[in-house]
């Protein structure tokens, strides 16, 4: 049996991978390490004969590990002073509902080009199809746990730098962050917490009343109006934590067994319901307790029913900070056609002016130096009853968050998901 | 039955020749069947048995059958009947919901096609017409239409409030059975009827005509006559409602999209959207058509037959 | 035309007069009335109308709402600058991908479909009967399996074939191939040779005898499954869920699946799709009319066009 070398490396990182027999036994993954290994090796030049060698230039990243992406030579950033692509129209790959469409005309009119956008729901949706490696999509916004296989598939586009000044307006943290040092691949888009949100007009009581938060939609008799977010990254780790464990990142088979028993738990419970529209369902009444992202909570106010106030709506995330936080980032992608503009759309959304507008509307805070809760809530950009959505630069570090795993252990997640998922 | 009886027919004189210009003409669609048919049944078993590449995630096939390896094939064993096994209440589900929609809709279906095709009279037109529309009307649209009439202020729940057979709105949407089952008798059943209605409509009227003269009343006519003379429309029109069914995944994901209302297509769905799972969903779909293949097979000789008869 | 189909058969439209059933049973007149049933039927019919009329009705609705009605405008079809389905290119990309597709997919199967039906019909060897096989089957395999084929072969074997509108036309062609050649076919055995052998009598080349003399007695059945084709590929969901990729490629059923599983979504769907019955009804209704045309003079053409259009 081989194993990755990333897996190998891991112990100087200080975080164990735990490779257990089921993982291996599990699904094709531990089988397929071999051929799969040398697949990889050969596509990427790295090793003439597949024999696994130290070199290759990947890990997994970690705030106390961090990781600088190797730039290959078959995939080098574009050249410097190029001119936008004229007559354009630029592939953007988003979840719906991500982005403000009127920003995206802005920038349209501005550069005179059309950009197209299509949407996906989740996450795994979007990496199967781009996966196949026939999207000529322009720019995709990955969360941060899937950049390396993206990269080390070369499906990402290394950046030139000179093309995005709007950096200097991002957090300091986010000109060099740890999944991407240098941000030789990526920019952030946008910052969130994982929460739960709740309509306190139906519901009697509220997360922090309960010894453990996180248990609050285990709640039978609010059959049918529960729901959880359709992403096997979140949602699992709702499980971890409401039993207790922090490590969003485990690959400890009995952990994640025991999340998953509480979700399938909590789908004999309440029929839970499994999607990424809580900013849609929760204002709607269609839901009343929705694991939900703080920045769909924020926009609330938008898809509230005529006369309903947006102050029926809470959103709980733990006030010592101990939960899951992430931030989405923008990529260029190396299939795409229009490089440049790509870049310029990149720095586009990293301006403050366009960056409020499009806060305005999608409710996902950015992490640009300017943008303050304090501007926020004066702006009218967020309701007061919902400030408990905003997030802080220090949130990062004390949060949990979900980060890349190891091939073998992602397949124990994806495939615990599945249960959950598609098997309550 | 059809073949050598055409021997001396004057076209045959140069069988060769004759036989030539016939499988060129069906060539192109021989051809198109055997790459986008066969090959594609072929890249599964790839699939299936091929590997997962340890880092990107994504399936490897094997298209030499000598390395195909079984570790897909243990991963959904283990699903069905393993120690973590979570597919037997899945498939249960299924084949409840798939019995119980096609007949309800076998129910319905059946009595609305006997009166269109016997009794309707100058009507006729028109209700062919109406029955036929559904089909022109997109599936995706018919179960929107359900979705806006299913909200817990959509107007199921106030015409049942409003006629006080419920107090408080239903959450018709929140993962009941029921409403997946009404959508699958609603989204399938206009299939269903057009077959009965064909079989039905071809009933010659003097054989009922007789058992009238015989002294038959109408139930008794249609028990001995009718009903025996349609038997053949009712299976295959089962068939063709029930197979798609057991494919289906999206009414579910419409009209529920709750874990405990899930079905065979929408695990397979989940694997193949988990790109570490594509390789036992490819497995998955494998075992269901072999599973399916009895069925298959017996309608495609039913309906070969029918056109030898025909014949 | 003197070949009767293999559907449907004319039914006496008015009762025989005096029965002995009615003079042995005088009480119980069984040519009475089905009142139940036809009550069930138009309460059938009812059923499975009015939802999508309401449907309709929604997409000119004043509001957000798909189930309160906030009075009437044009809102989702025009005005509304951003989600409007003139205004939101993904929503009027999909009404023309989903014509587009419908479009390719009838104009490759129909030749393909029927010349295979012919072509198997009148060759009937072995290999003929294993082909009409595979075809017939892949008619009744259930979609999402067929559709996991397709994902995995355009993925992994014919990787030049993008996914998006190639792969969708290629699976769709596959897909809906079977509609001509079942129903040409069906019209075939009833036609019989006898027409061909008196062509060929004649001094006409197979060739021309396929052309001159089959292709006009089968225009009816040809053009019956055009219709069908059309109609199914606007009815998709399934392959071009798995084979399109970009919004542009992505038809009407793929837009109202992705935005609406787990919730509603606004009355702009409801406007997409209304637009998308409009153009298969149009469809539908030029092809029926046209079809009675290419039909007259035979009898009961009404029903029986309208039994082909459903393909039963």
């Amino acid at each position: 049996m081989v194993f990755h070398p990333r897996e190998g490396r891991s112990e100087e990182g200080g975080w164990s991978p735990a490779i257990s027999r089921r993982d291996l036994l599990k699904g094709a993954a531990g089988v397929g390490a071999a051929m799969g290994l040398s697949s990889v090796l050969a596509a990427c030049g790295a090793g003439a004969s597949g024999k696994p060698t130290a070199s290759l230039p990947s890990d997994l990243a970690r705030p106390n590990h961090p990781v600088k992406w190797p730039i290959y030579s078959a995939d080098k950033p574009i050249a410097s002073g190029l001119s936008p692509e004229r007559n354009a129209t630029l592939k953007l790959y988003n979840w719906t509902a991500y982005i403000n469409k009127k920003v995206v005309k802005n920038f349209e009119k501005k550069y005179n080009c059309t950009v197209q956008i299509t949407t996906f729901n989740t996450m795994d949706e979007a990496l199967a199809k781009l996966q196949t490696g026939q999207l000529d999509f322009d720019v995709f916004i990955p969360t941060v746990d899937v950049l390396g296989p993206l990269i080390e598939s070369k499906q990402l586009r290394p950046l030139n730098h000179s093309y995005i000044p709007n950096i200097t307006q991002a957090w300091k943290e986010f000109q060099n962050p740890f999944y991407d040092q240098g941000w030789r691949y990526t920019v952030p888009y946008t910052i969130y917490t994982t929460g739960i949100a709740w309509r306190k007009d139906k519901v009697a009581g509220e997360p922090s009343d309960m010894s453990n938060p996180w248990a609050f939609p285990w709640q039978g008799k609010y059959k049918g109006r529960v729901a959880i977010l359709d992403d096997y990254r979140e949602s699992m780790s709702l499980g971890l934590l409401k039993n207790g464990i922090t490590n969003l990142n485990t690959t400890d088979v009995s952990q994640l067994t025991a999340a998953k028993k509480s979700l399938l738990k909590l789908a004999a419970l309440t029929d839970v319901h499994i999607d990424n529209n809580d900013w849609r369902n929760v204002p709607s009444g269609q839901i009343w307790i929705h694991h939900a992202w703080s920045g769909d909570m924020a926009a609330a106010e938008y898809y509230m029913p005529k006369g309903t106030p947006v102050s029926v709506v809470g959103y709980w995330f733990p006030s010592d900070g101990k939960g899951p936080v992430a931030n989405d980032t923008m990529a260029v992608l190396a299939g795409g056609q229009n490089p440049v503009l790509a870049h310029l759309f990149l720095n586009y959304f990293l301006d403050l002016h366009n960056a409020l507008e499009n806060i305005g509307w999608n409710g996902y805070m950015q992490p640009l130096n300017k943008v303050t809760p304090a501007l926020l809530i004066k702006e009218q950009i967020l309701p007061k009853a919902l400030s408990s959505t905003v997030v802080r630069e220090s949130d990062f570090n004390t949060g949990l968050q979900e980060l890349e795993l190891p091939a073998s252990a992602r397949a124990v997640w994806q495939q615990d998901w599945l249960e959950v998922s598609q098997g309550g | 039955m059809w073949g050598r009886a055409d021997r001396s027919a004057p076209v045959d004189r140069d069988p060769l020749r004759h036989r030539a210009f016939w499988a060129g003409l069906s060539a192109p669609g021989i051809a198109w069947l055997a790459v986008f048919v066969l090959v594609p049944f072929y890249a599964v078993l790839a699939v299936a048995g091929g590997q997962i590449n340890e880092v990107l995630g994504t399936p490897v096939p094997a298209w030499n059958p000598l390395s195909w390896g079984g570790a897909a094939y243990q991963g959904v064993f283990g699903d069905i009947v393993g120690a973590g096994a979570f597919l037997g209440p899945v498939i249960v589900r299924t084949l409840v919901y798939v019995a119980v929609a096609s007949t309800l809709a076998l129910l319905i279906g059946y009595p609305v096609a006997y009166y269109v095709s016997r009794f309707a009279g100058k009507r006729r037109g028109l209700l062919l017409a109406l029955l036929l529309a559904p089909f022109w009307v997109s599936y995706m649209m018919r179960m929107l239409a359900w979705i806006d009439l299913l909200q817990s202020d959509g107007y199921v729940n106030r015409v049942l409030q409003g006629l006080h057979i419920i107090g408080s709105p239903v959450n018709w949407l929140g993962g009941e059975s029921a409403t997946v089952v009404l959508g699958l008798v609603y989204g399938y059943l206009p299939y269903l009827i057009l077959v009965l209605f064909a079989g039905l409509d071809r009933i010659d009227p003097s054989l009922i005509e007789a058992g009238r003269d015989l002294g038959l009343n109408r139930a008794r006519t249609f028990v001995r006559i009718t009903l025996p003379l349609s038997r053949q429309s009712i299976v295959t029109g089962l068939l063709i409602t029930v197979l798609p069914m057991i494919g289906d995944y999206y009414t579910n994901t419409m009209l529920s999209g709750t874990s405990g209302t899930s079905m065979i297509g929408n695990v397979i769905d989940g694997q193949l959207q988990a790109s570490s799972l594509q390789t036992q969903g490819a497995v998955l779909s494998l075992l269901l058509l072999g599973v399916l293949l009895l069925p298959m097979l017996y309608y495609v000789i039913v309906t070969n037959r029918a056109s030898v008869v025909a014949s | 035309m003197s070949g009767t189909r293999v559907g449907t058969r004319e039914l006496p439209r008015a009762a025989p007069t005096t029965t002995r059933a009615q003079r042995l049973r005088p009480r119980r007149n069984p040519w009475r009335r089905p009142v139940f049933l036809e009550g069930f039927t138009w309460l059938y019919v009812l059923w499975s109308l009015a939802p999508i009329a309401i449907a309709v009705l929604f997409s000119f609705n004043n509001g957000k709402s798909q189930s309160v009605w906030q009075g009437f405008s044009m809102r989702w079809y025009t005005t509304d600058p951003l989600n409007s389905v003139l205004h939101d290119p993904t929503l009027h990309a999909a009404v023309a991908q989903t014509i587009r597709l419908a479009v390719l997919t009838t104009v490759i199967a129909i030749p393909l479909g029927v010349a295979f039906a012919i072509g198997i019909d009148r060759w009937r060897g072995r290999p003929a009967k294993v082909a009409n096989f595979v075809m017939v089957f892949s008619f009744v395999i259930p979609e999402l399996i067929f559709a996991v084929a397709l994902f995995f072969v355009f993925n992994t074997l014919f990787v030049t074939v993008h996914l998006g509108t190639t792969a969708e036309v290629l699976g769709l062609v596959t897909w809906n191939v079977s509609w001509p050649a079942i129903i040409v076919r069906a019209r075939l055995v009833t036609i019989g040779r006898q027409y061909e052998e008196a062509a060929a009598d004649l001094g006409a080349s197979r060739l021309q005898a396929v052309r001159r003399v089959l292709l006009p007695m089968l225009m009816p059945a040809i053009f019956a499954s055009g219709v069908l084709v059309f109609s199914g590929v606007i009815d998709d969901f399934v392959l071009v869920d798995l084979l399109s990729s970009t919004a542009p490629t992505q038809p009407m059923s793929v837009i109202i699946y992705s935005n609406t599983h787990g919730g509603n979504s606004g009355p702009a769907l409801n406007a997409l799709a209304t637009l998308m019955l409009l153009v298969s009804f149009v469809a539908a209704g030029t092809g029926f009319l046209a079809y009675r045309w290419m039909t007259r003079g035979e009898r009961n053409s009404q029903d029986e066009a309208l039994s082909t259009f459903a393909g039963v």
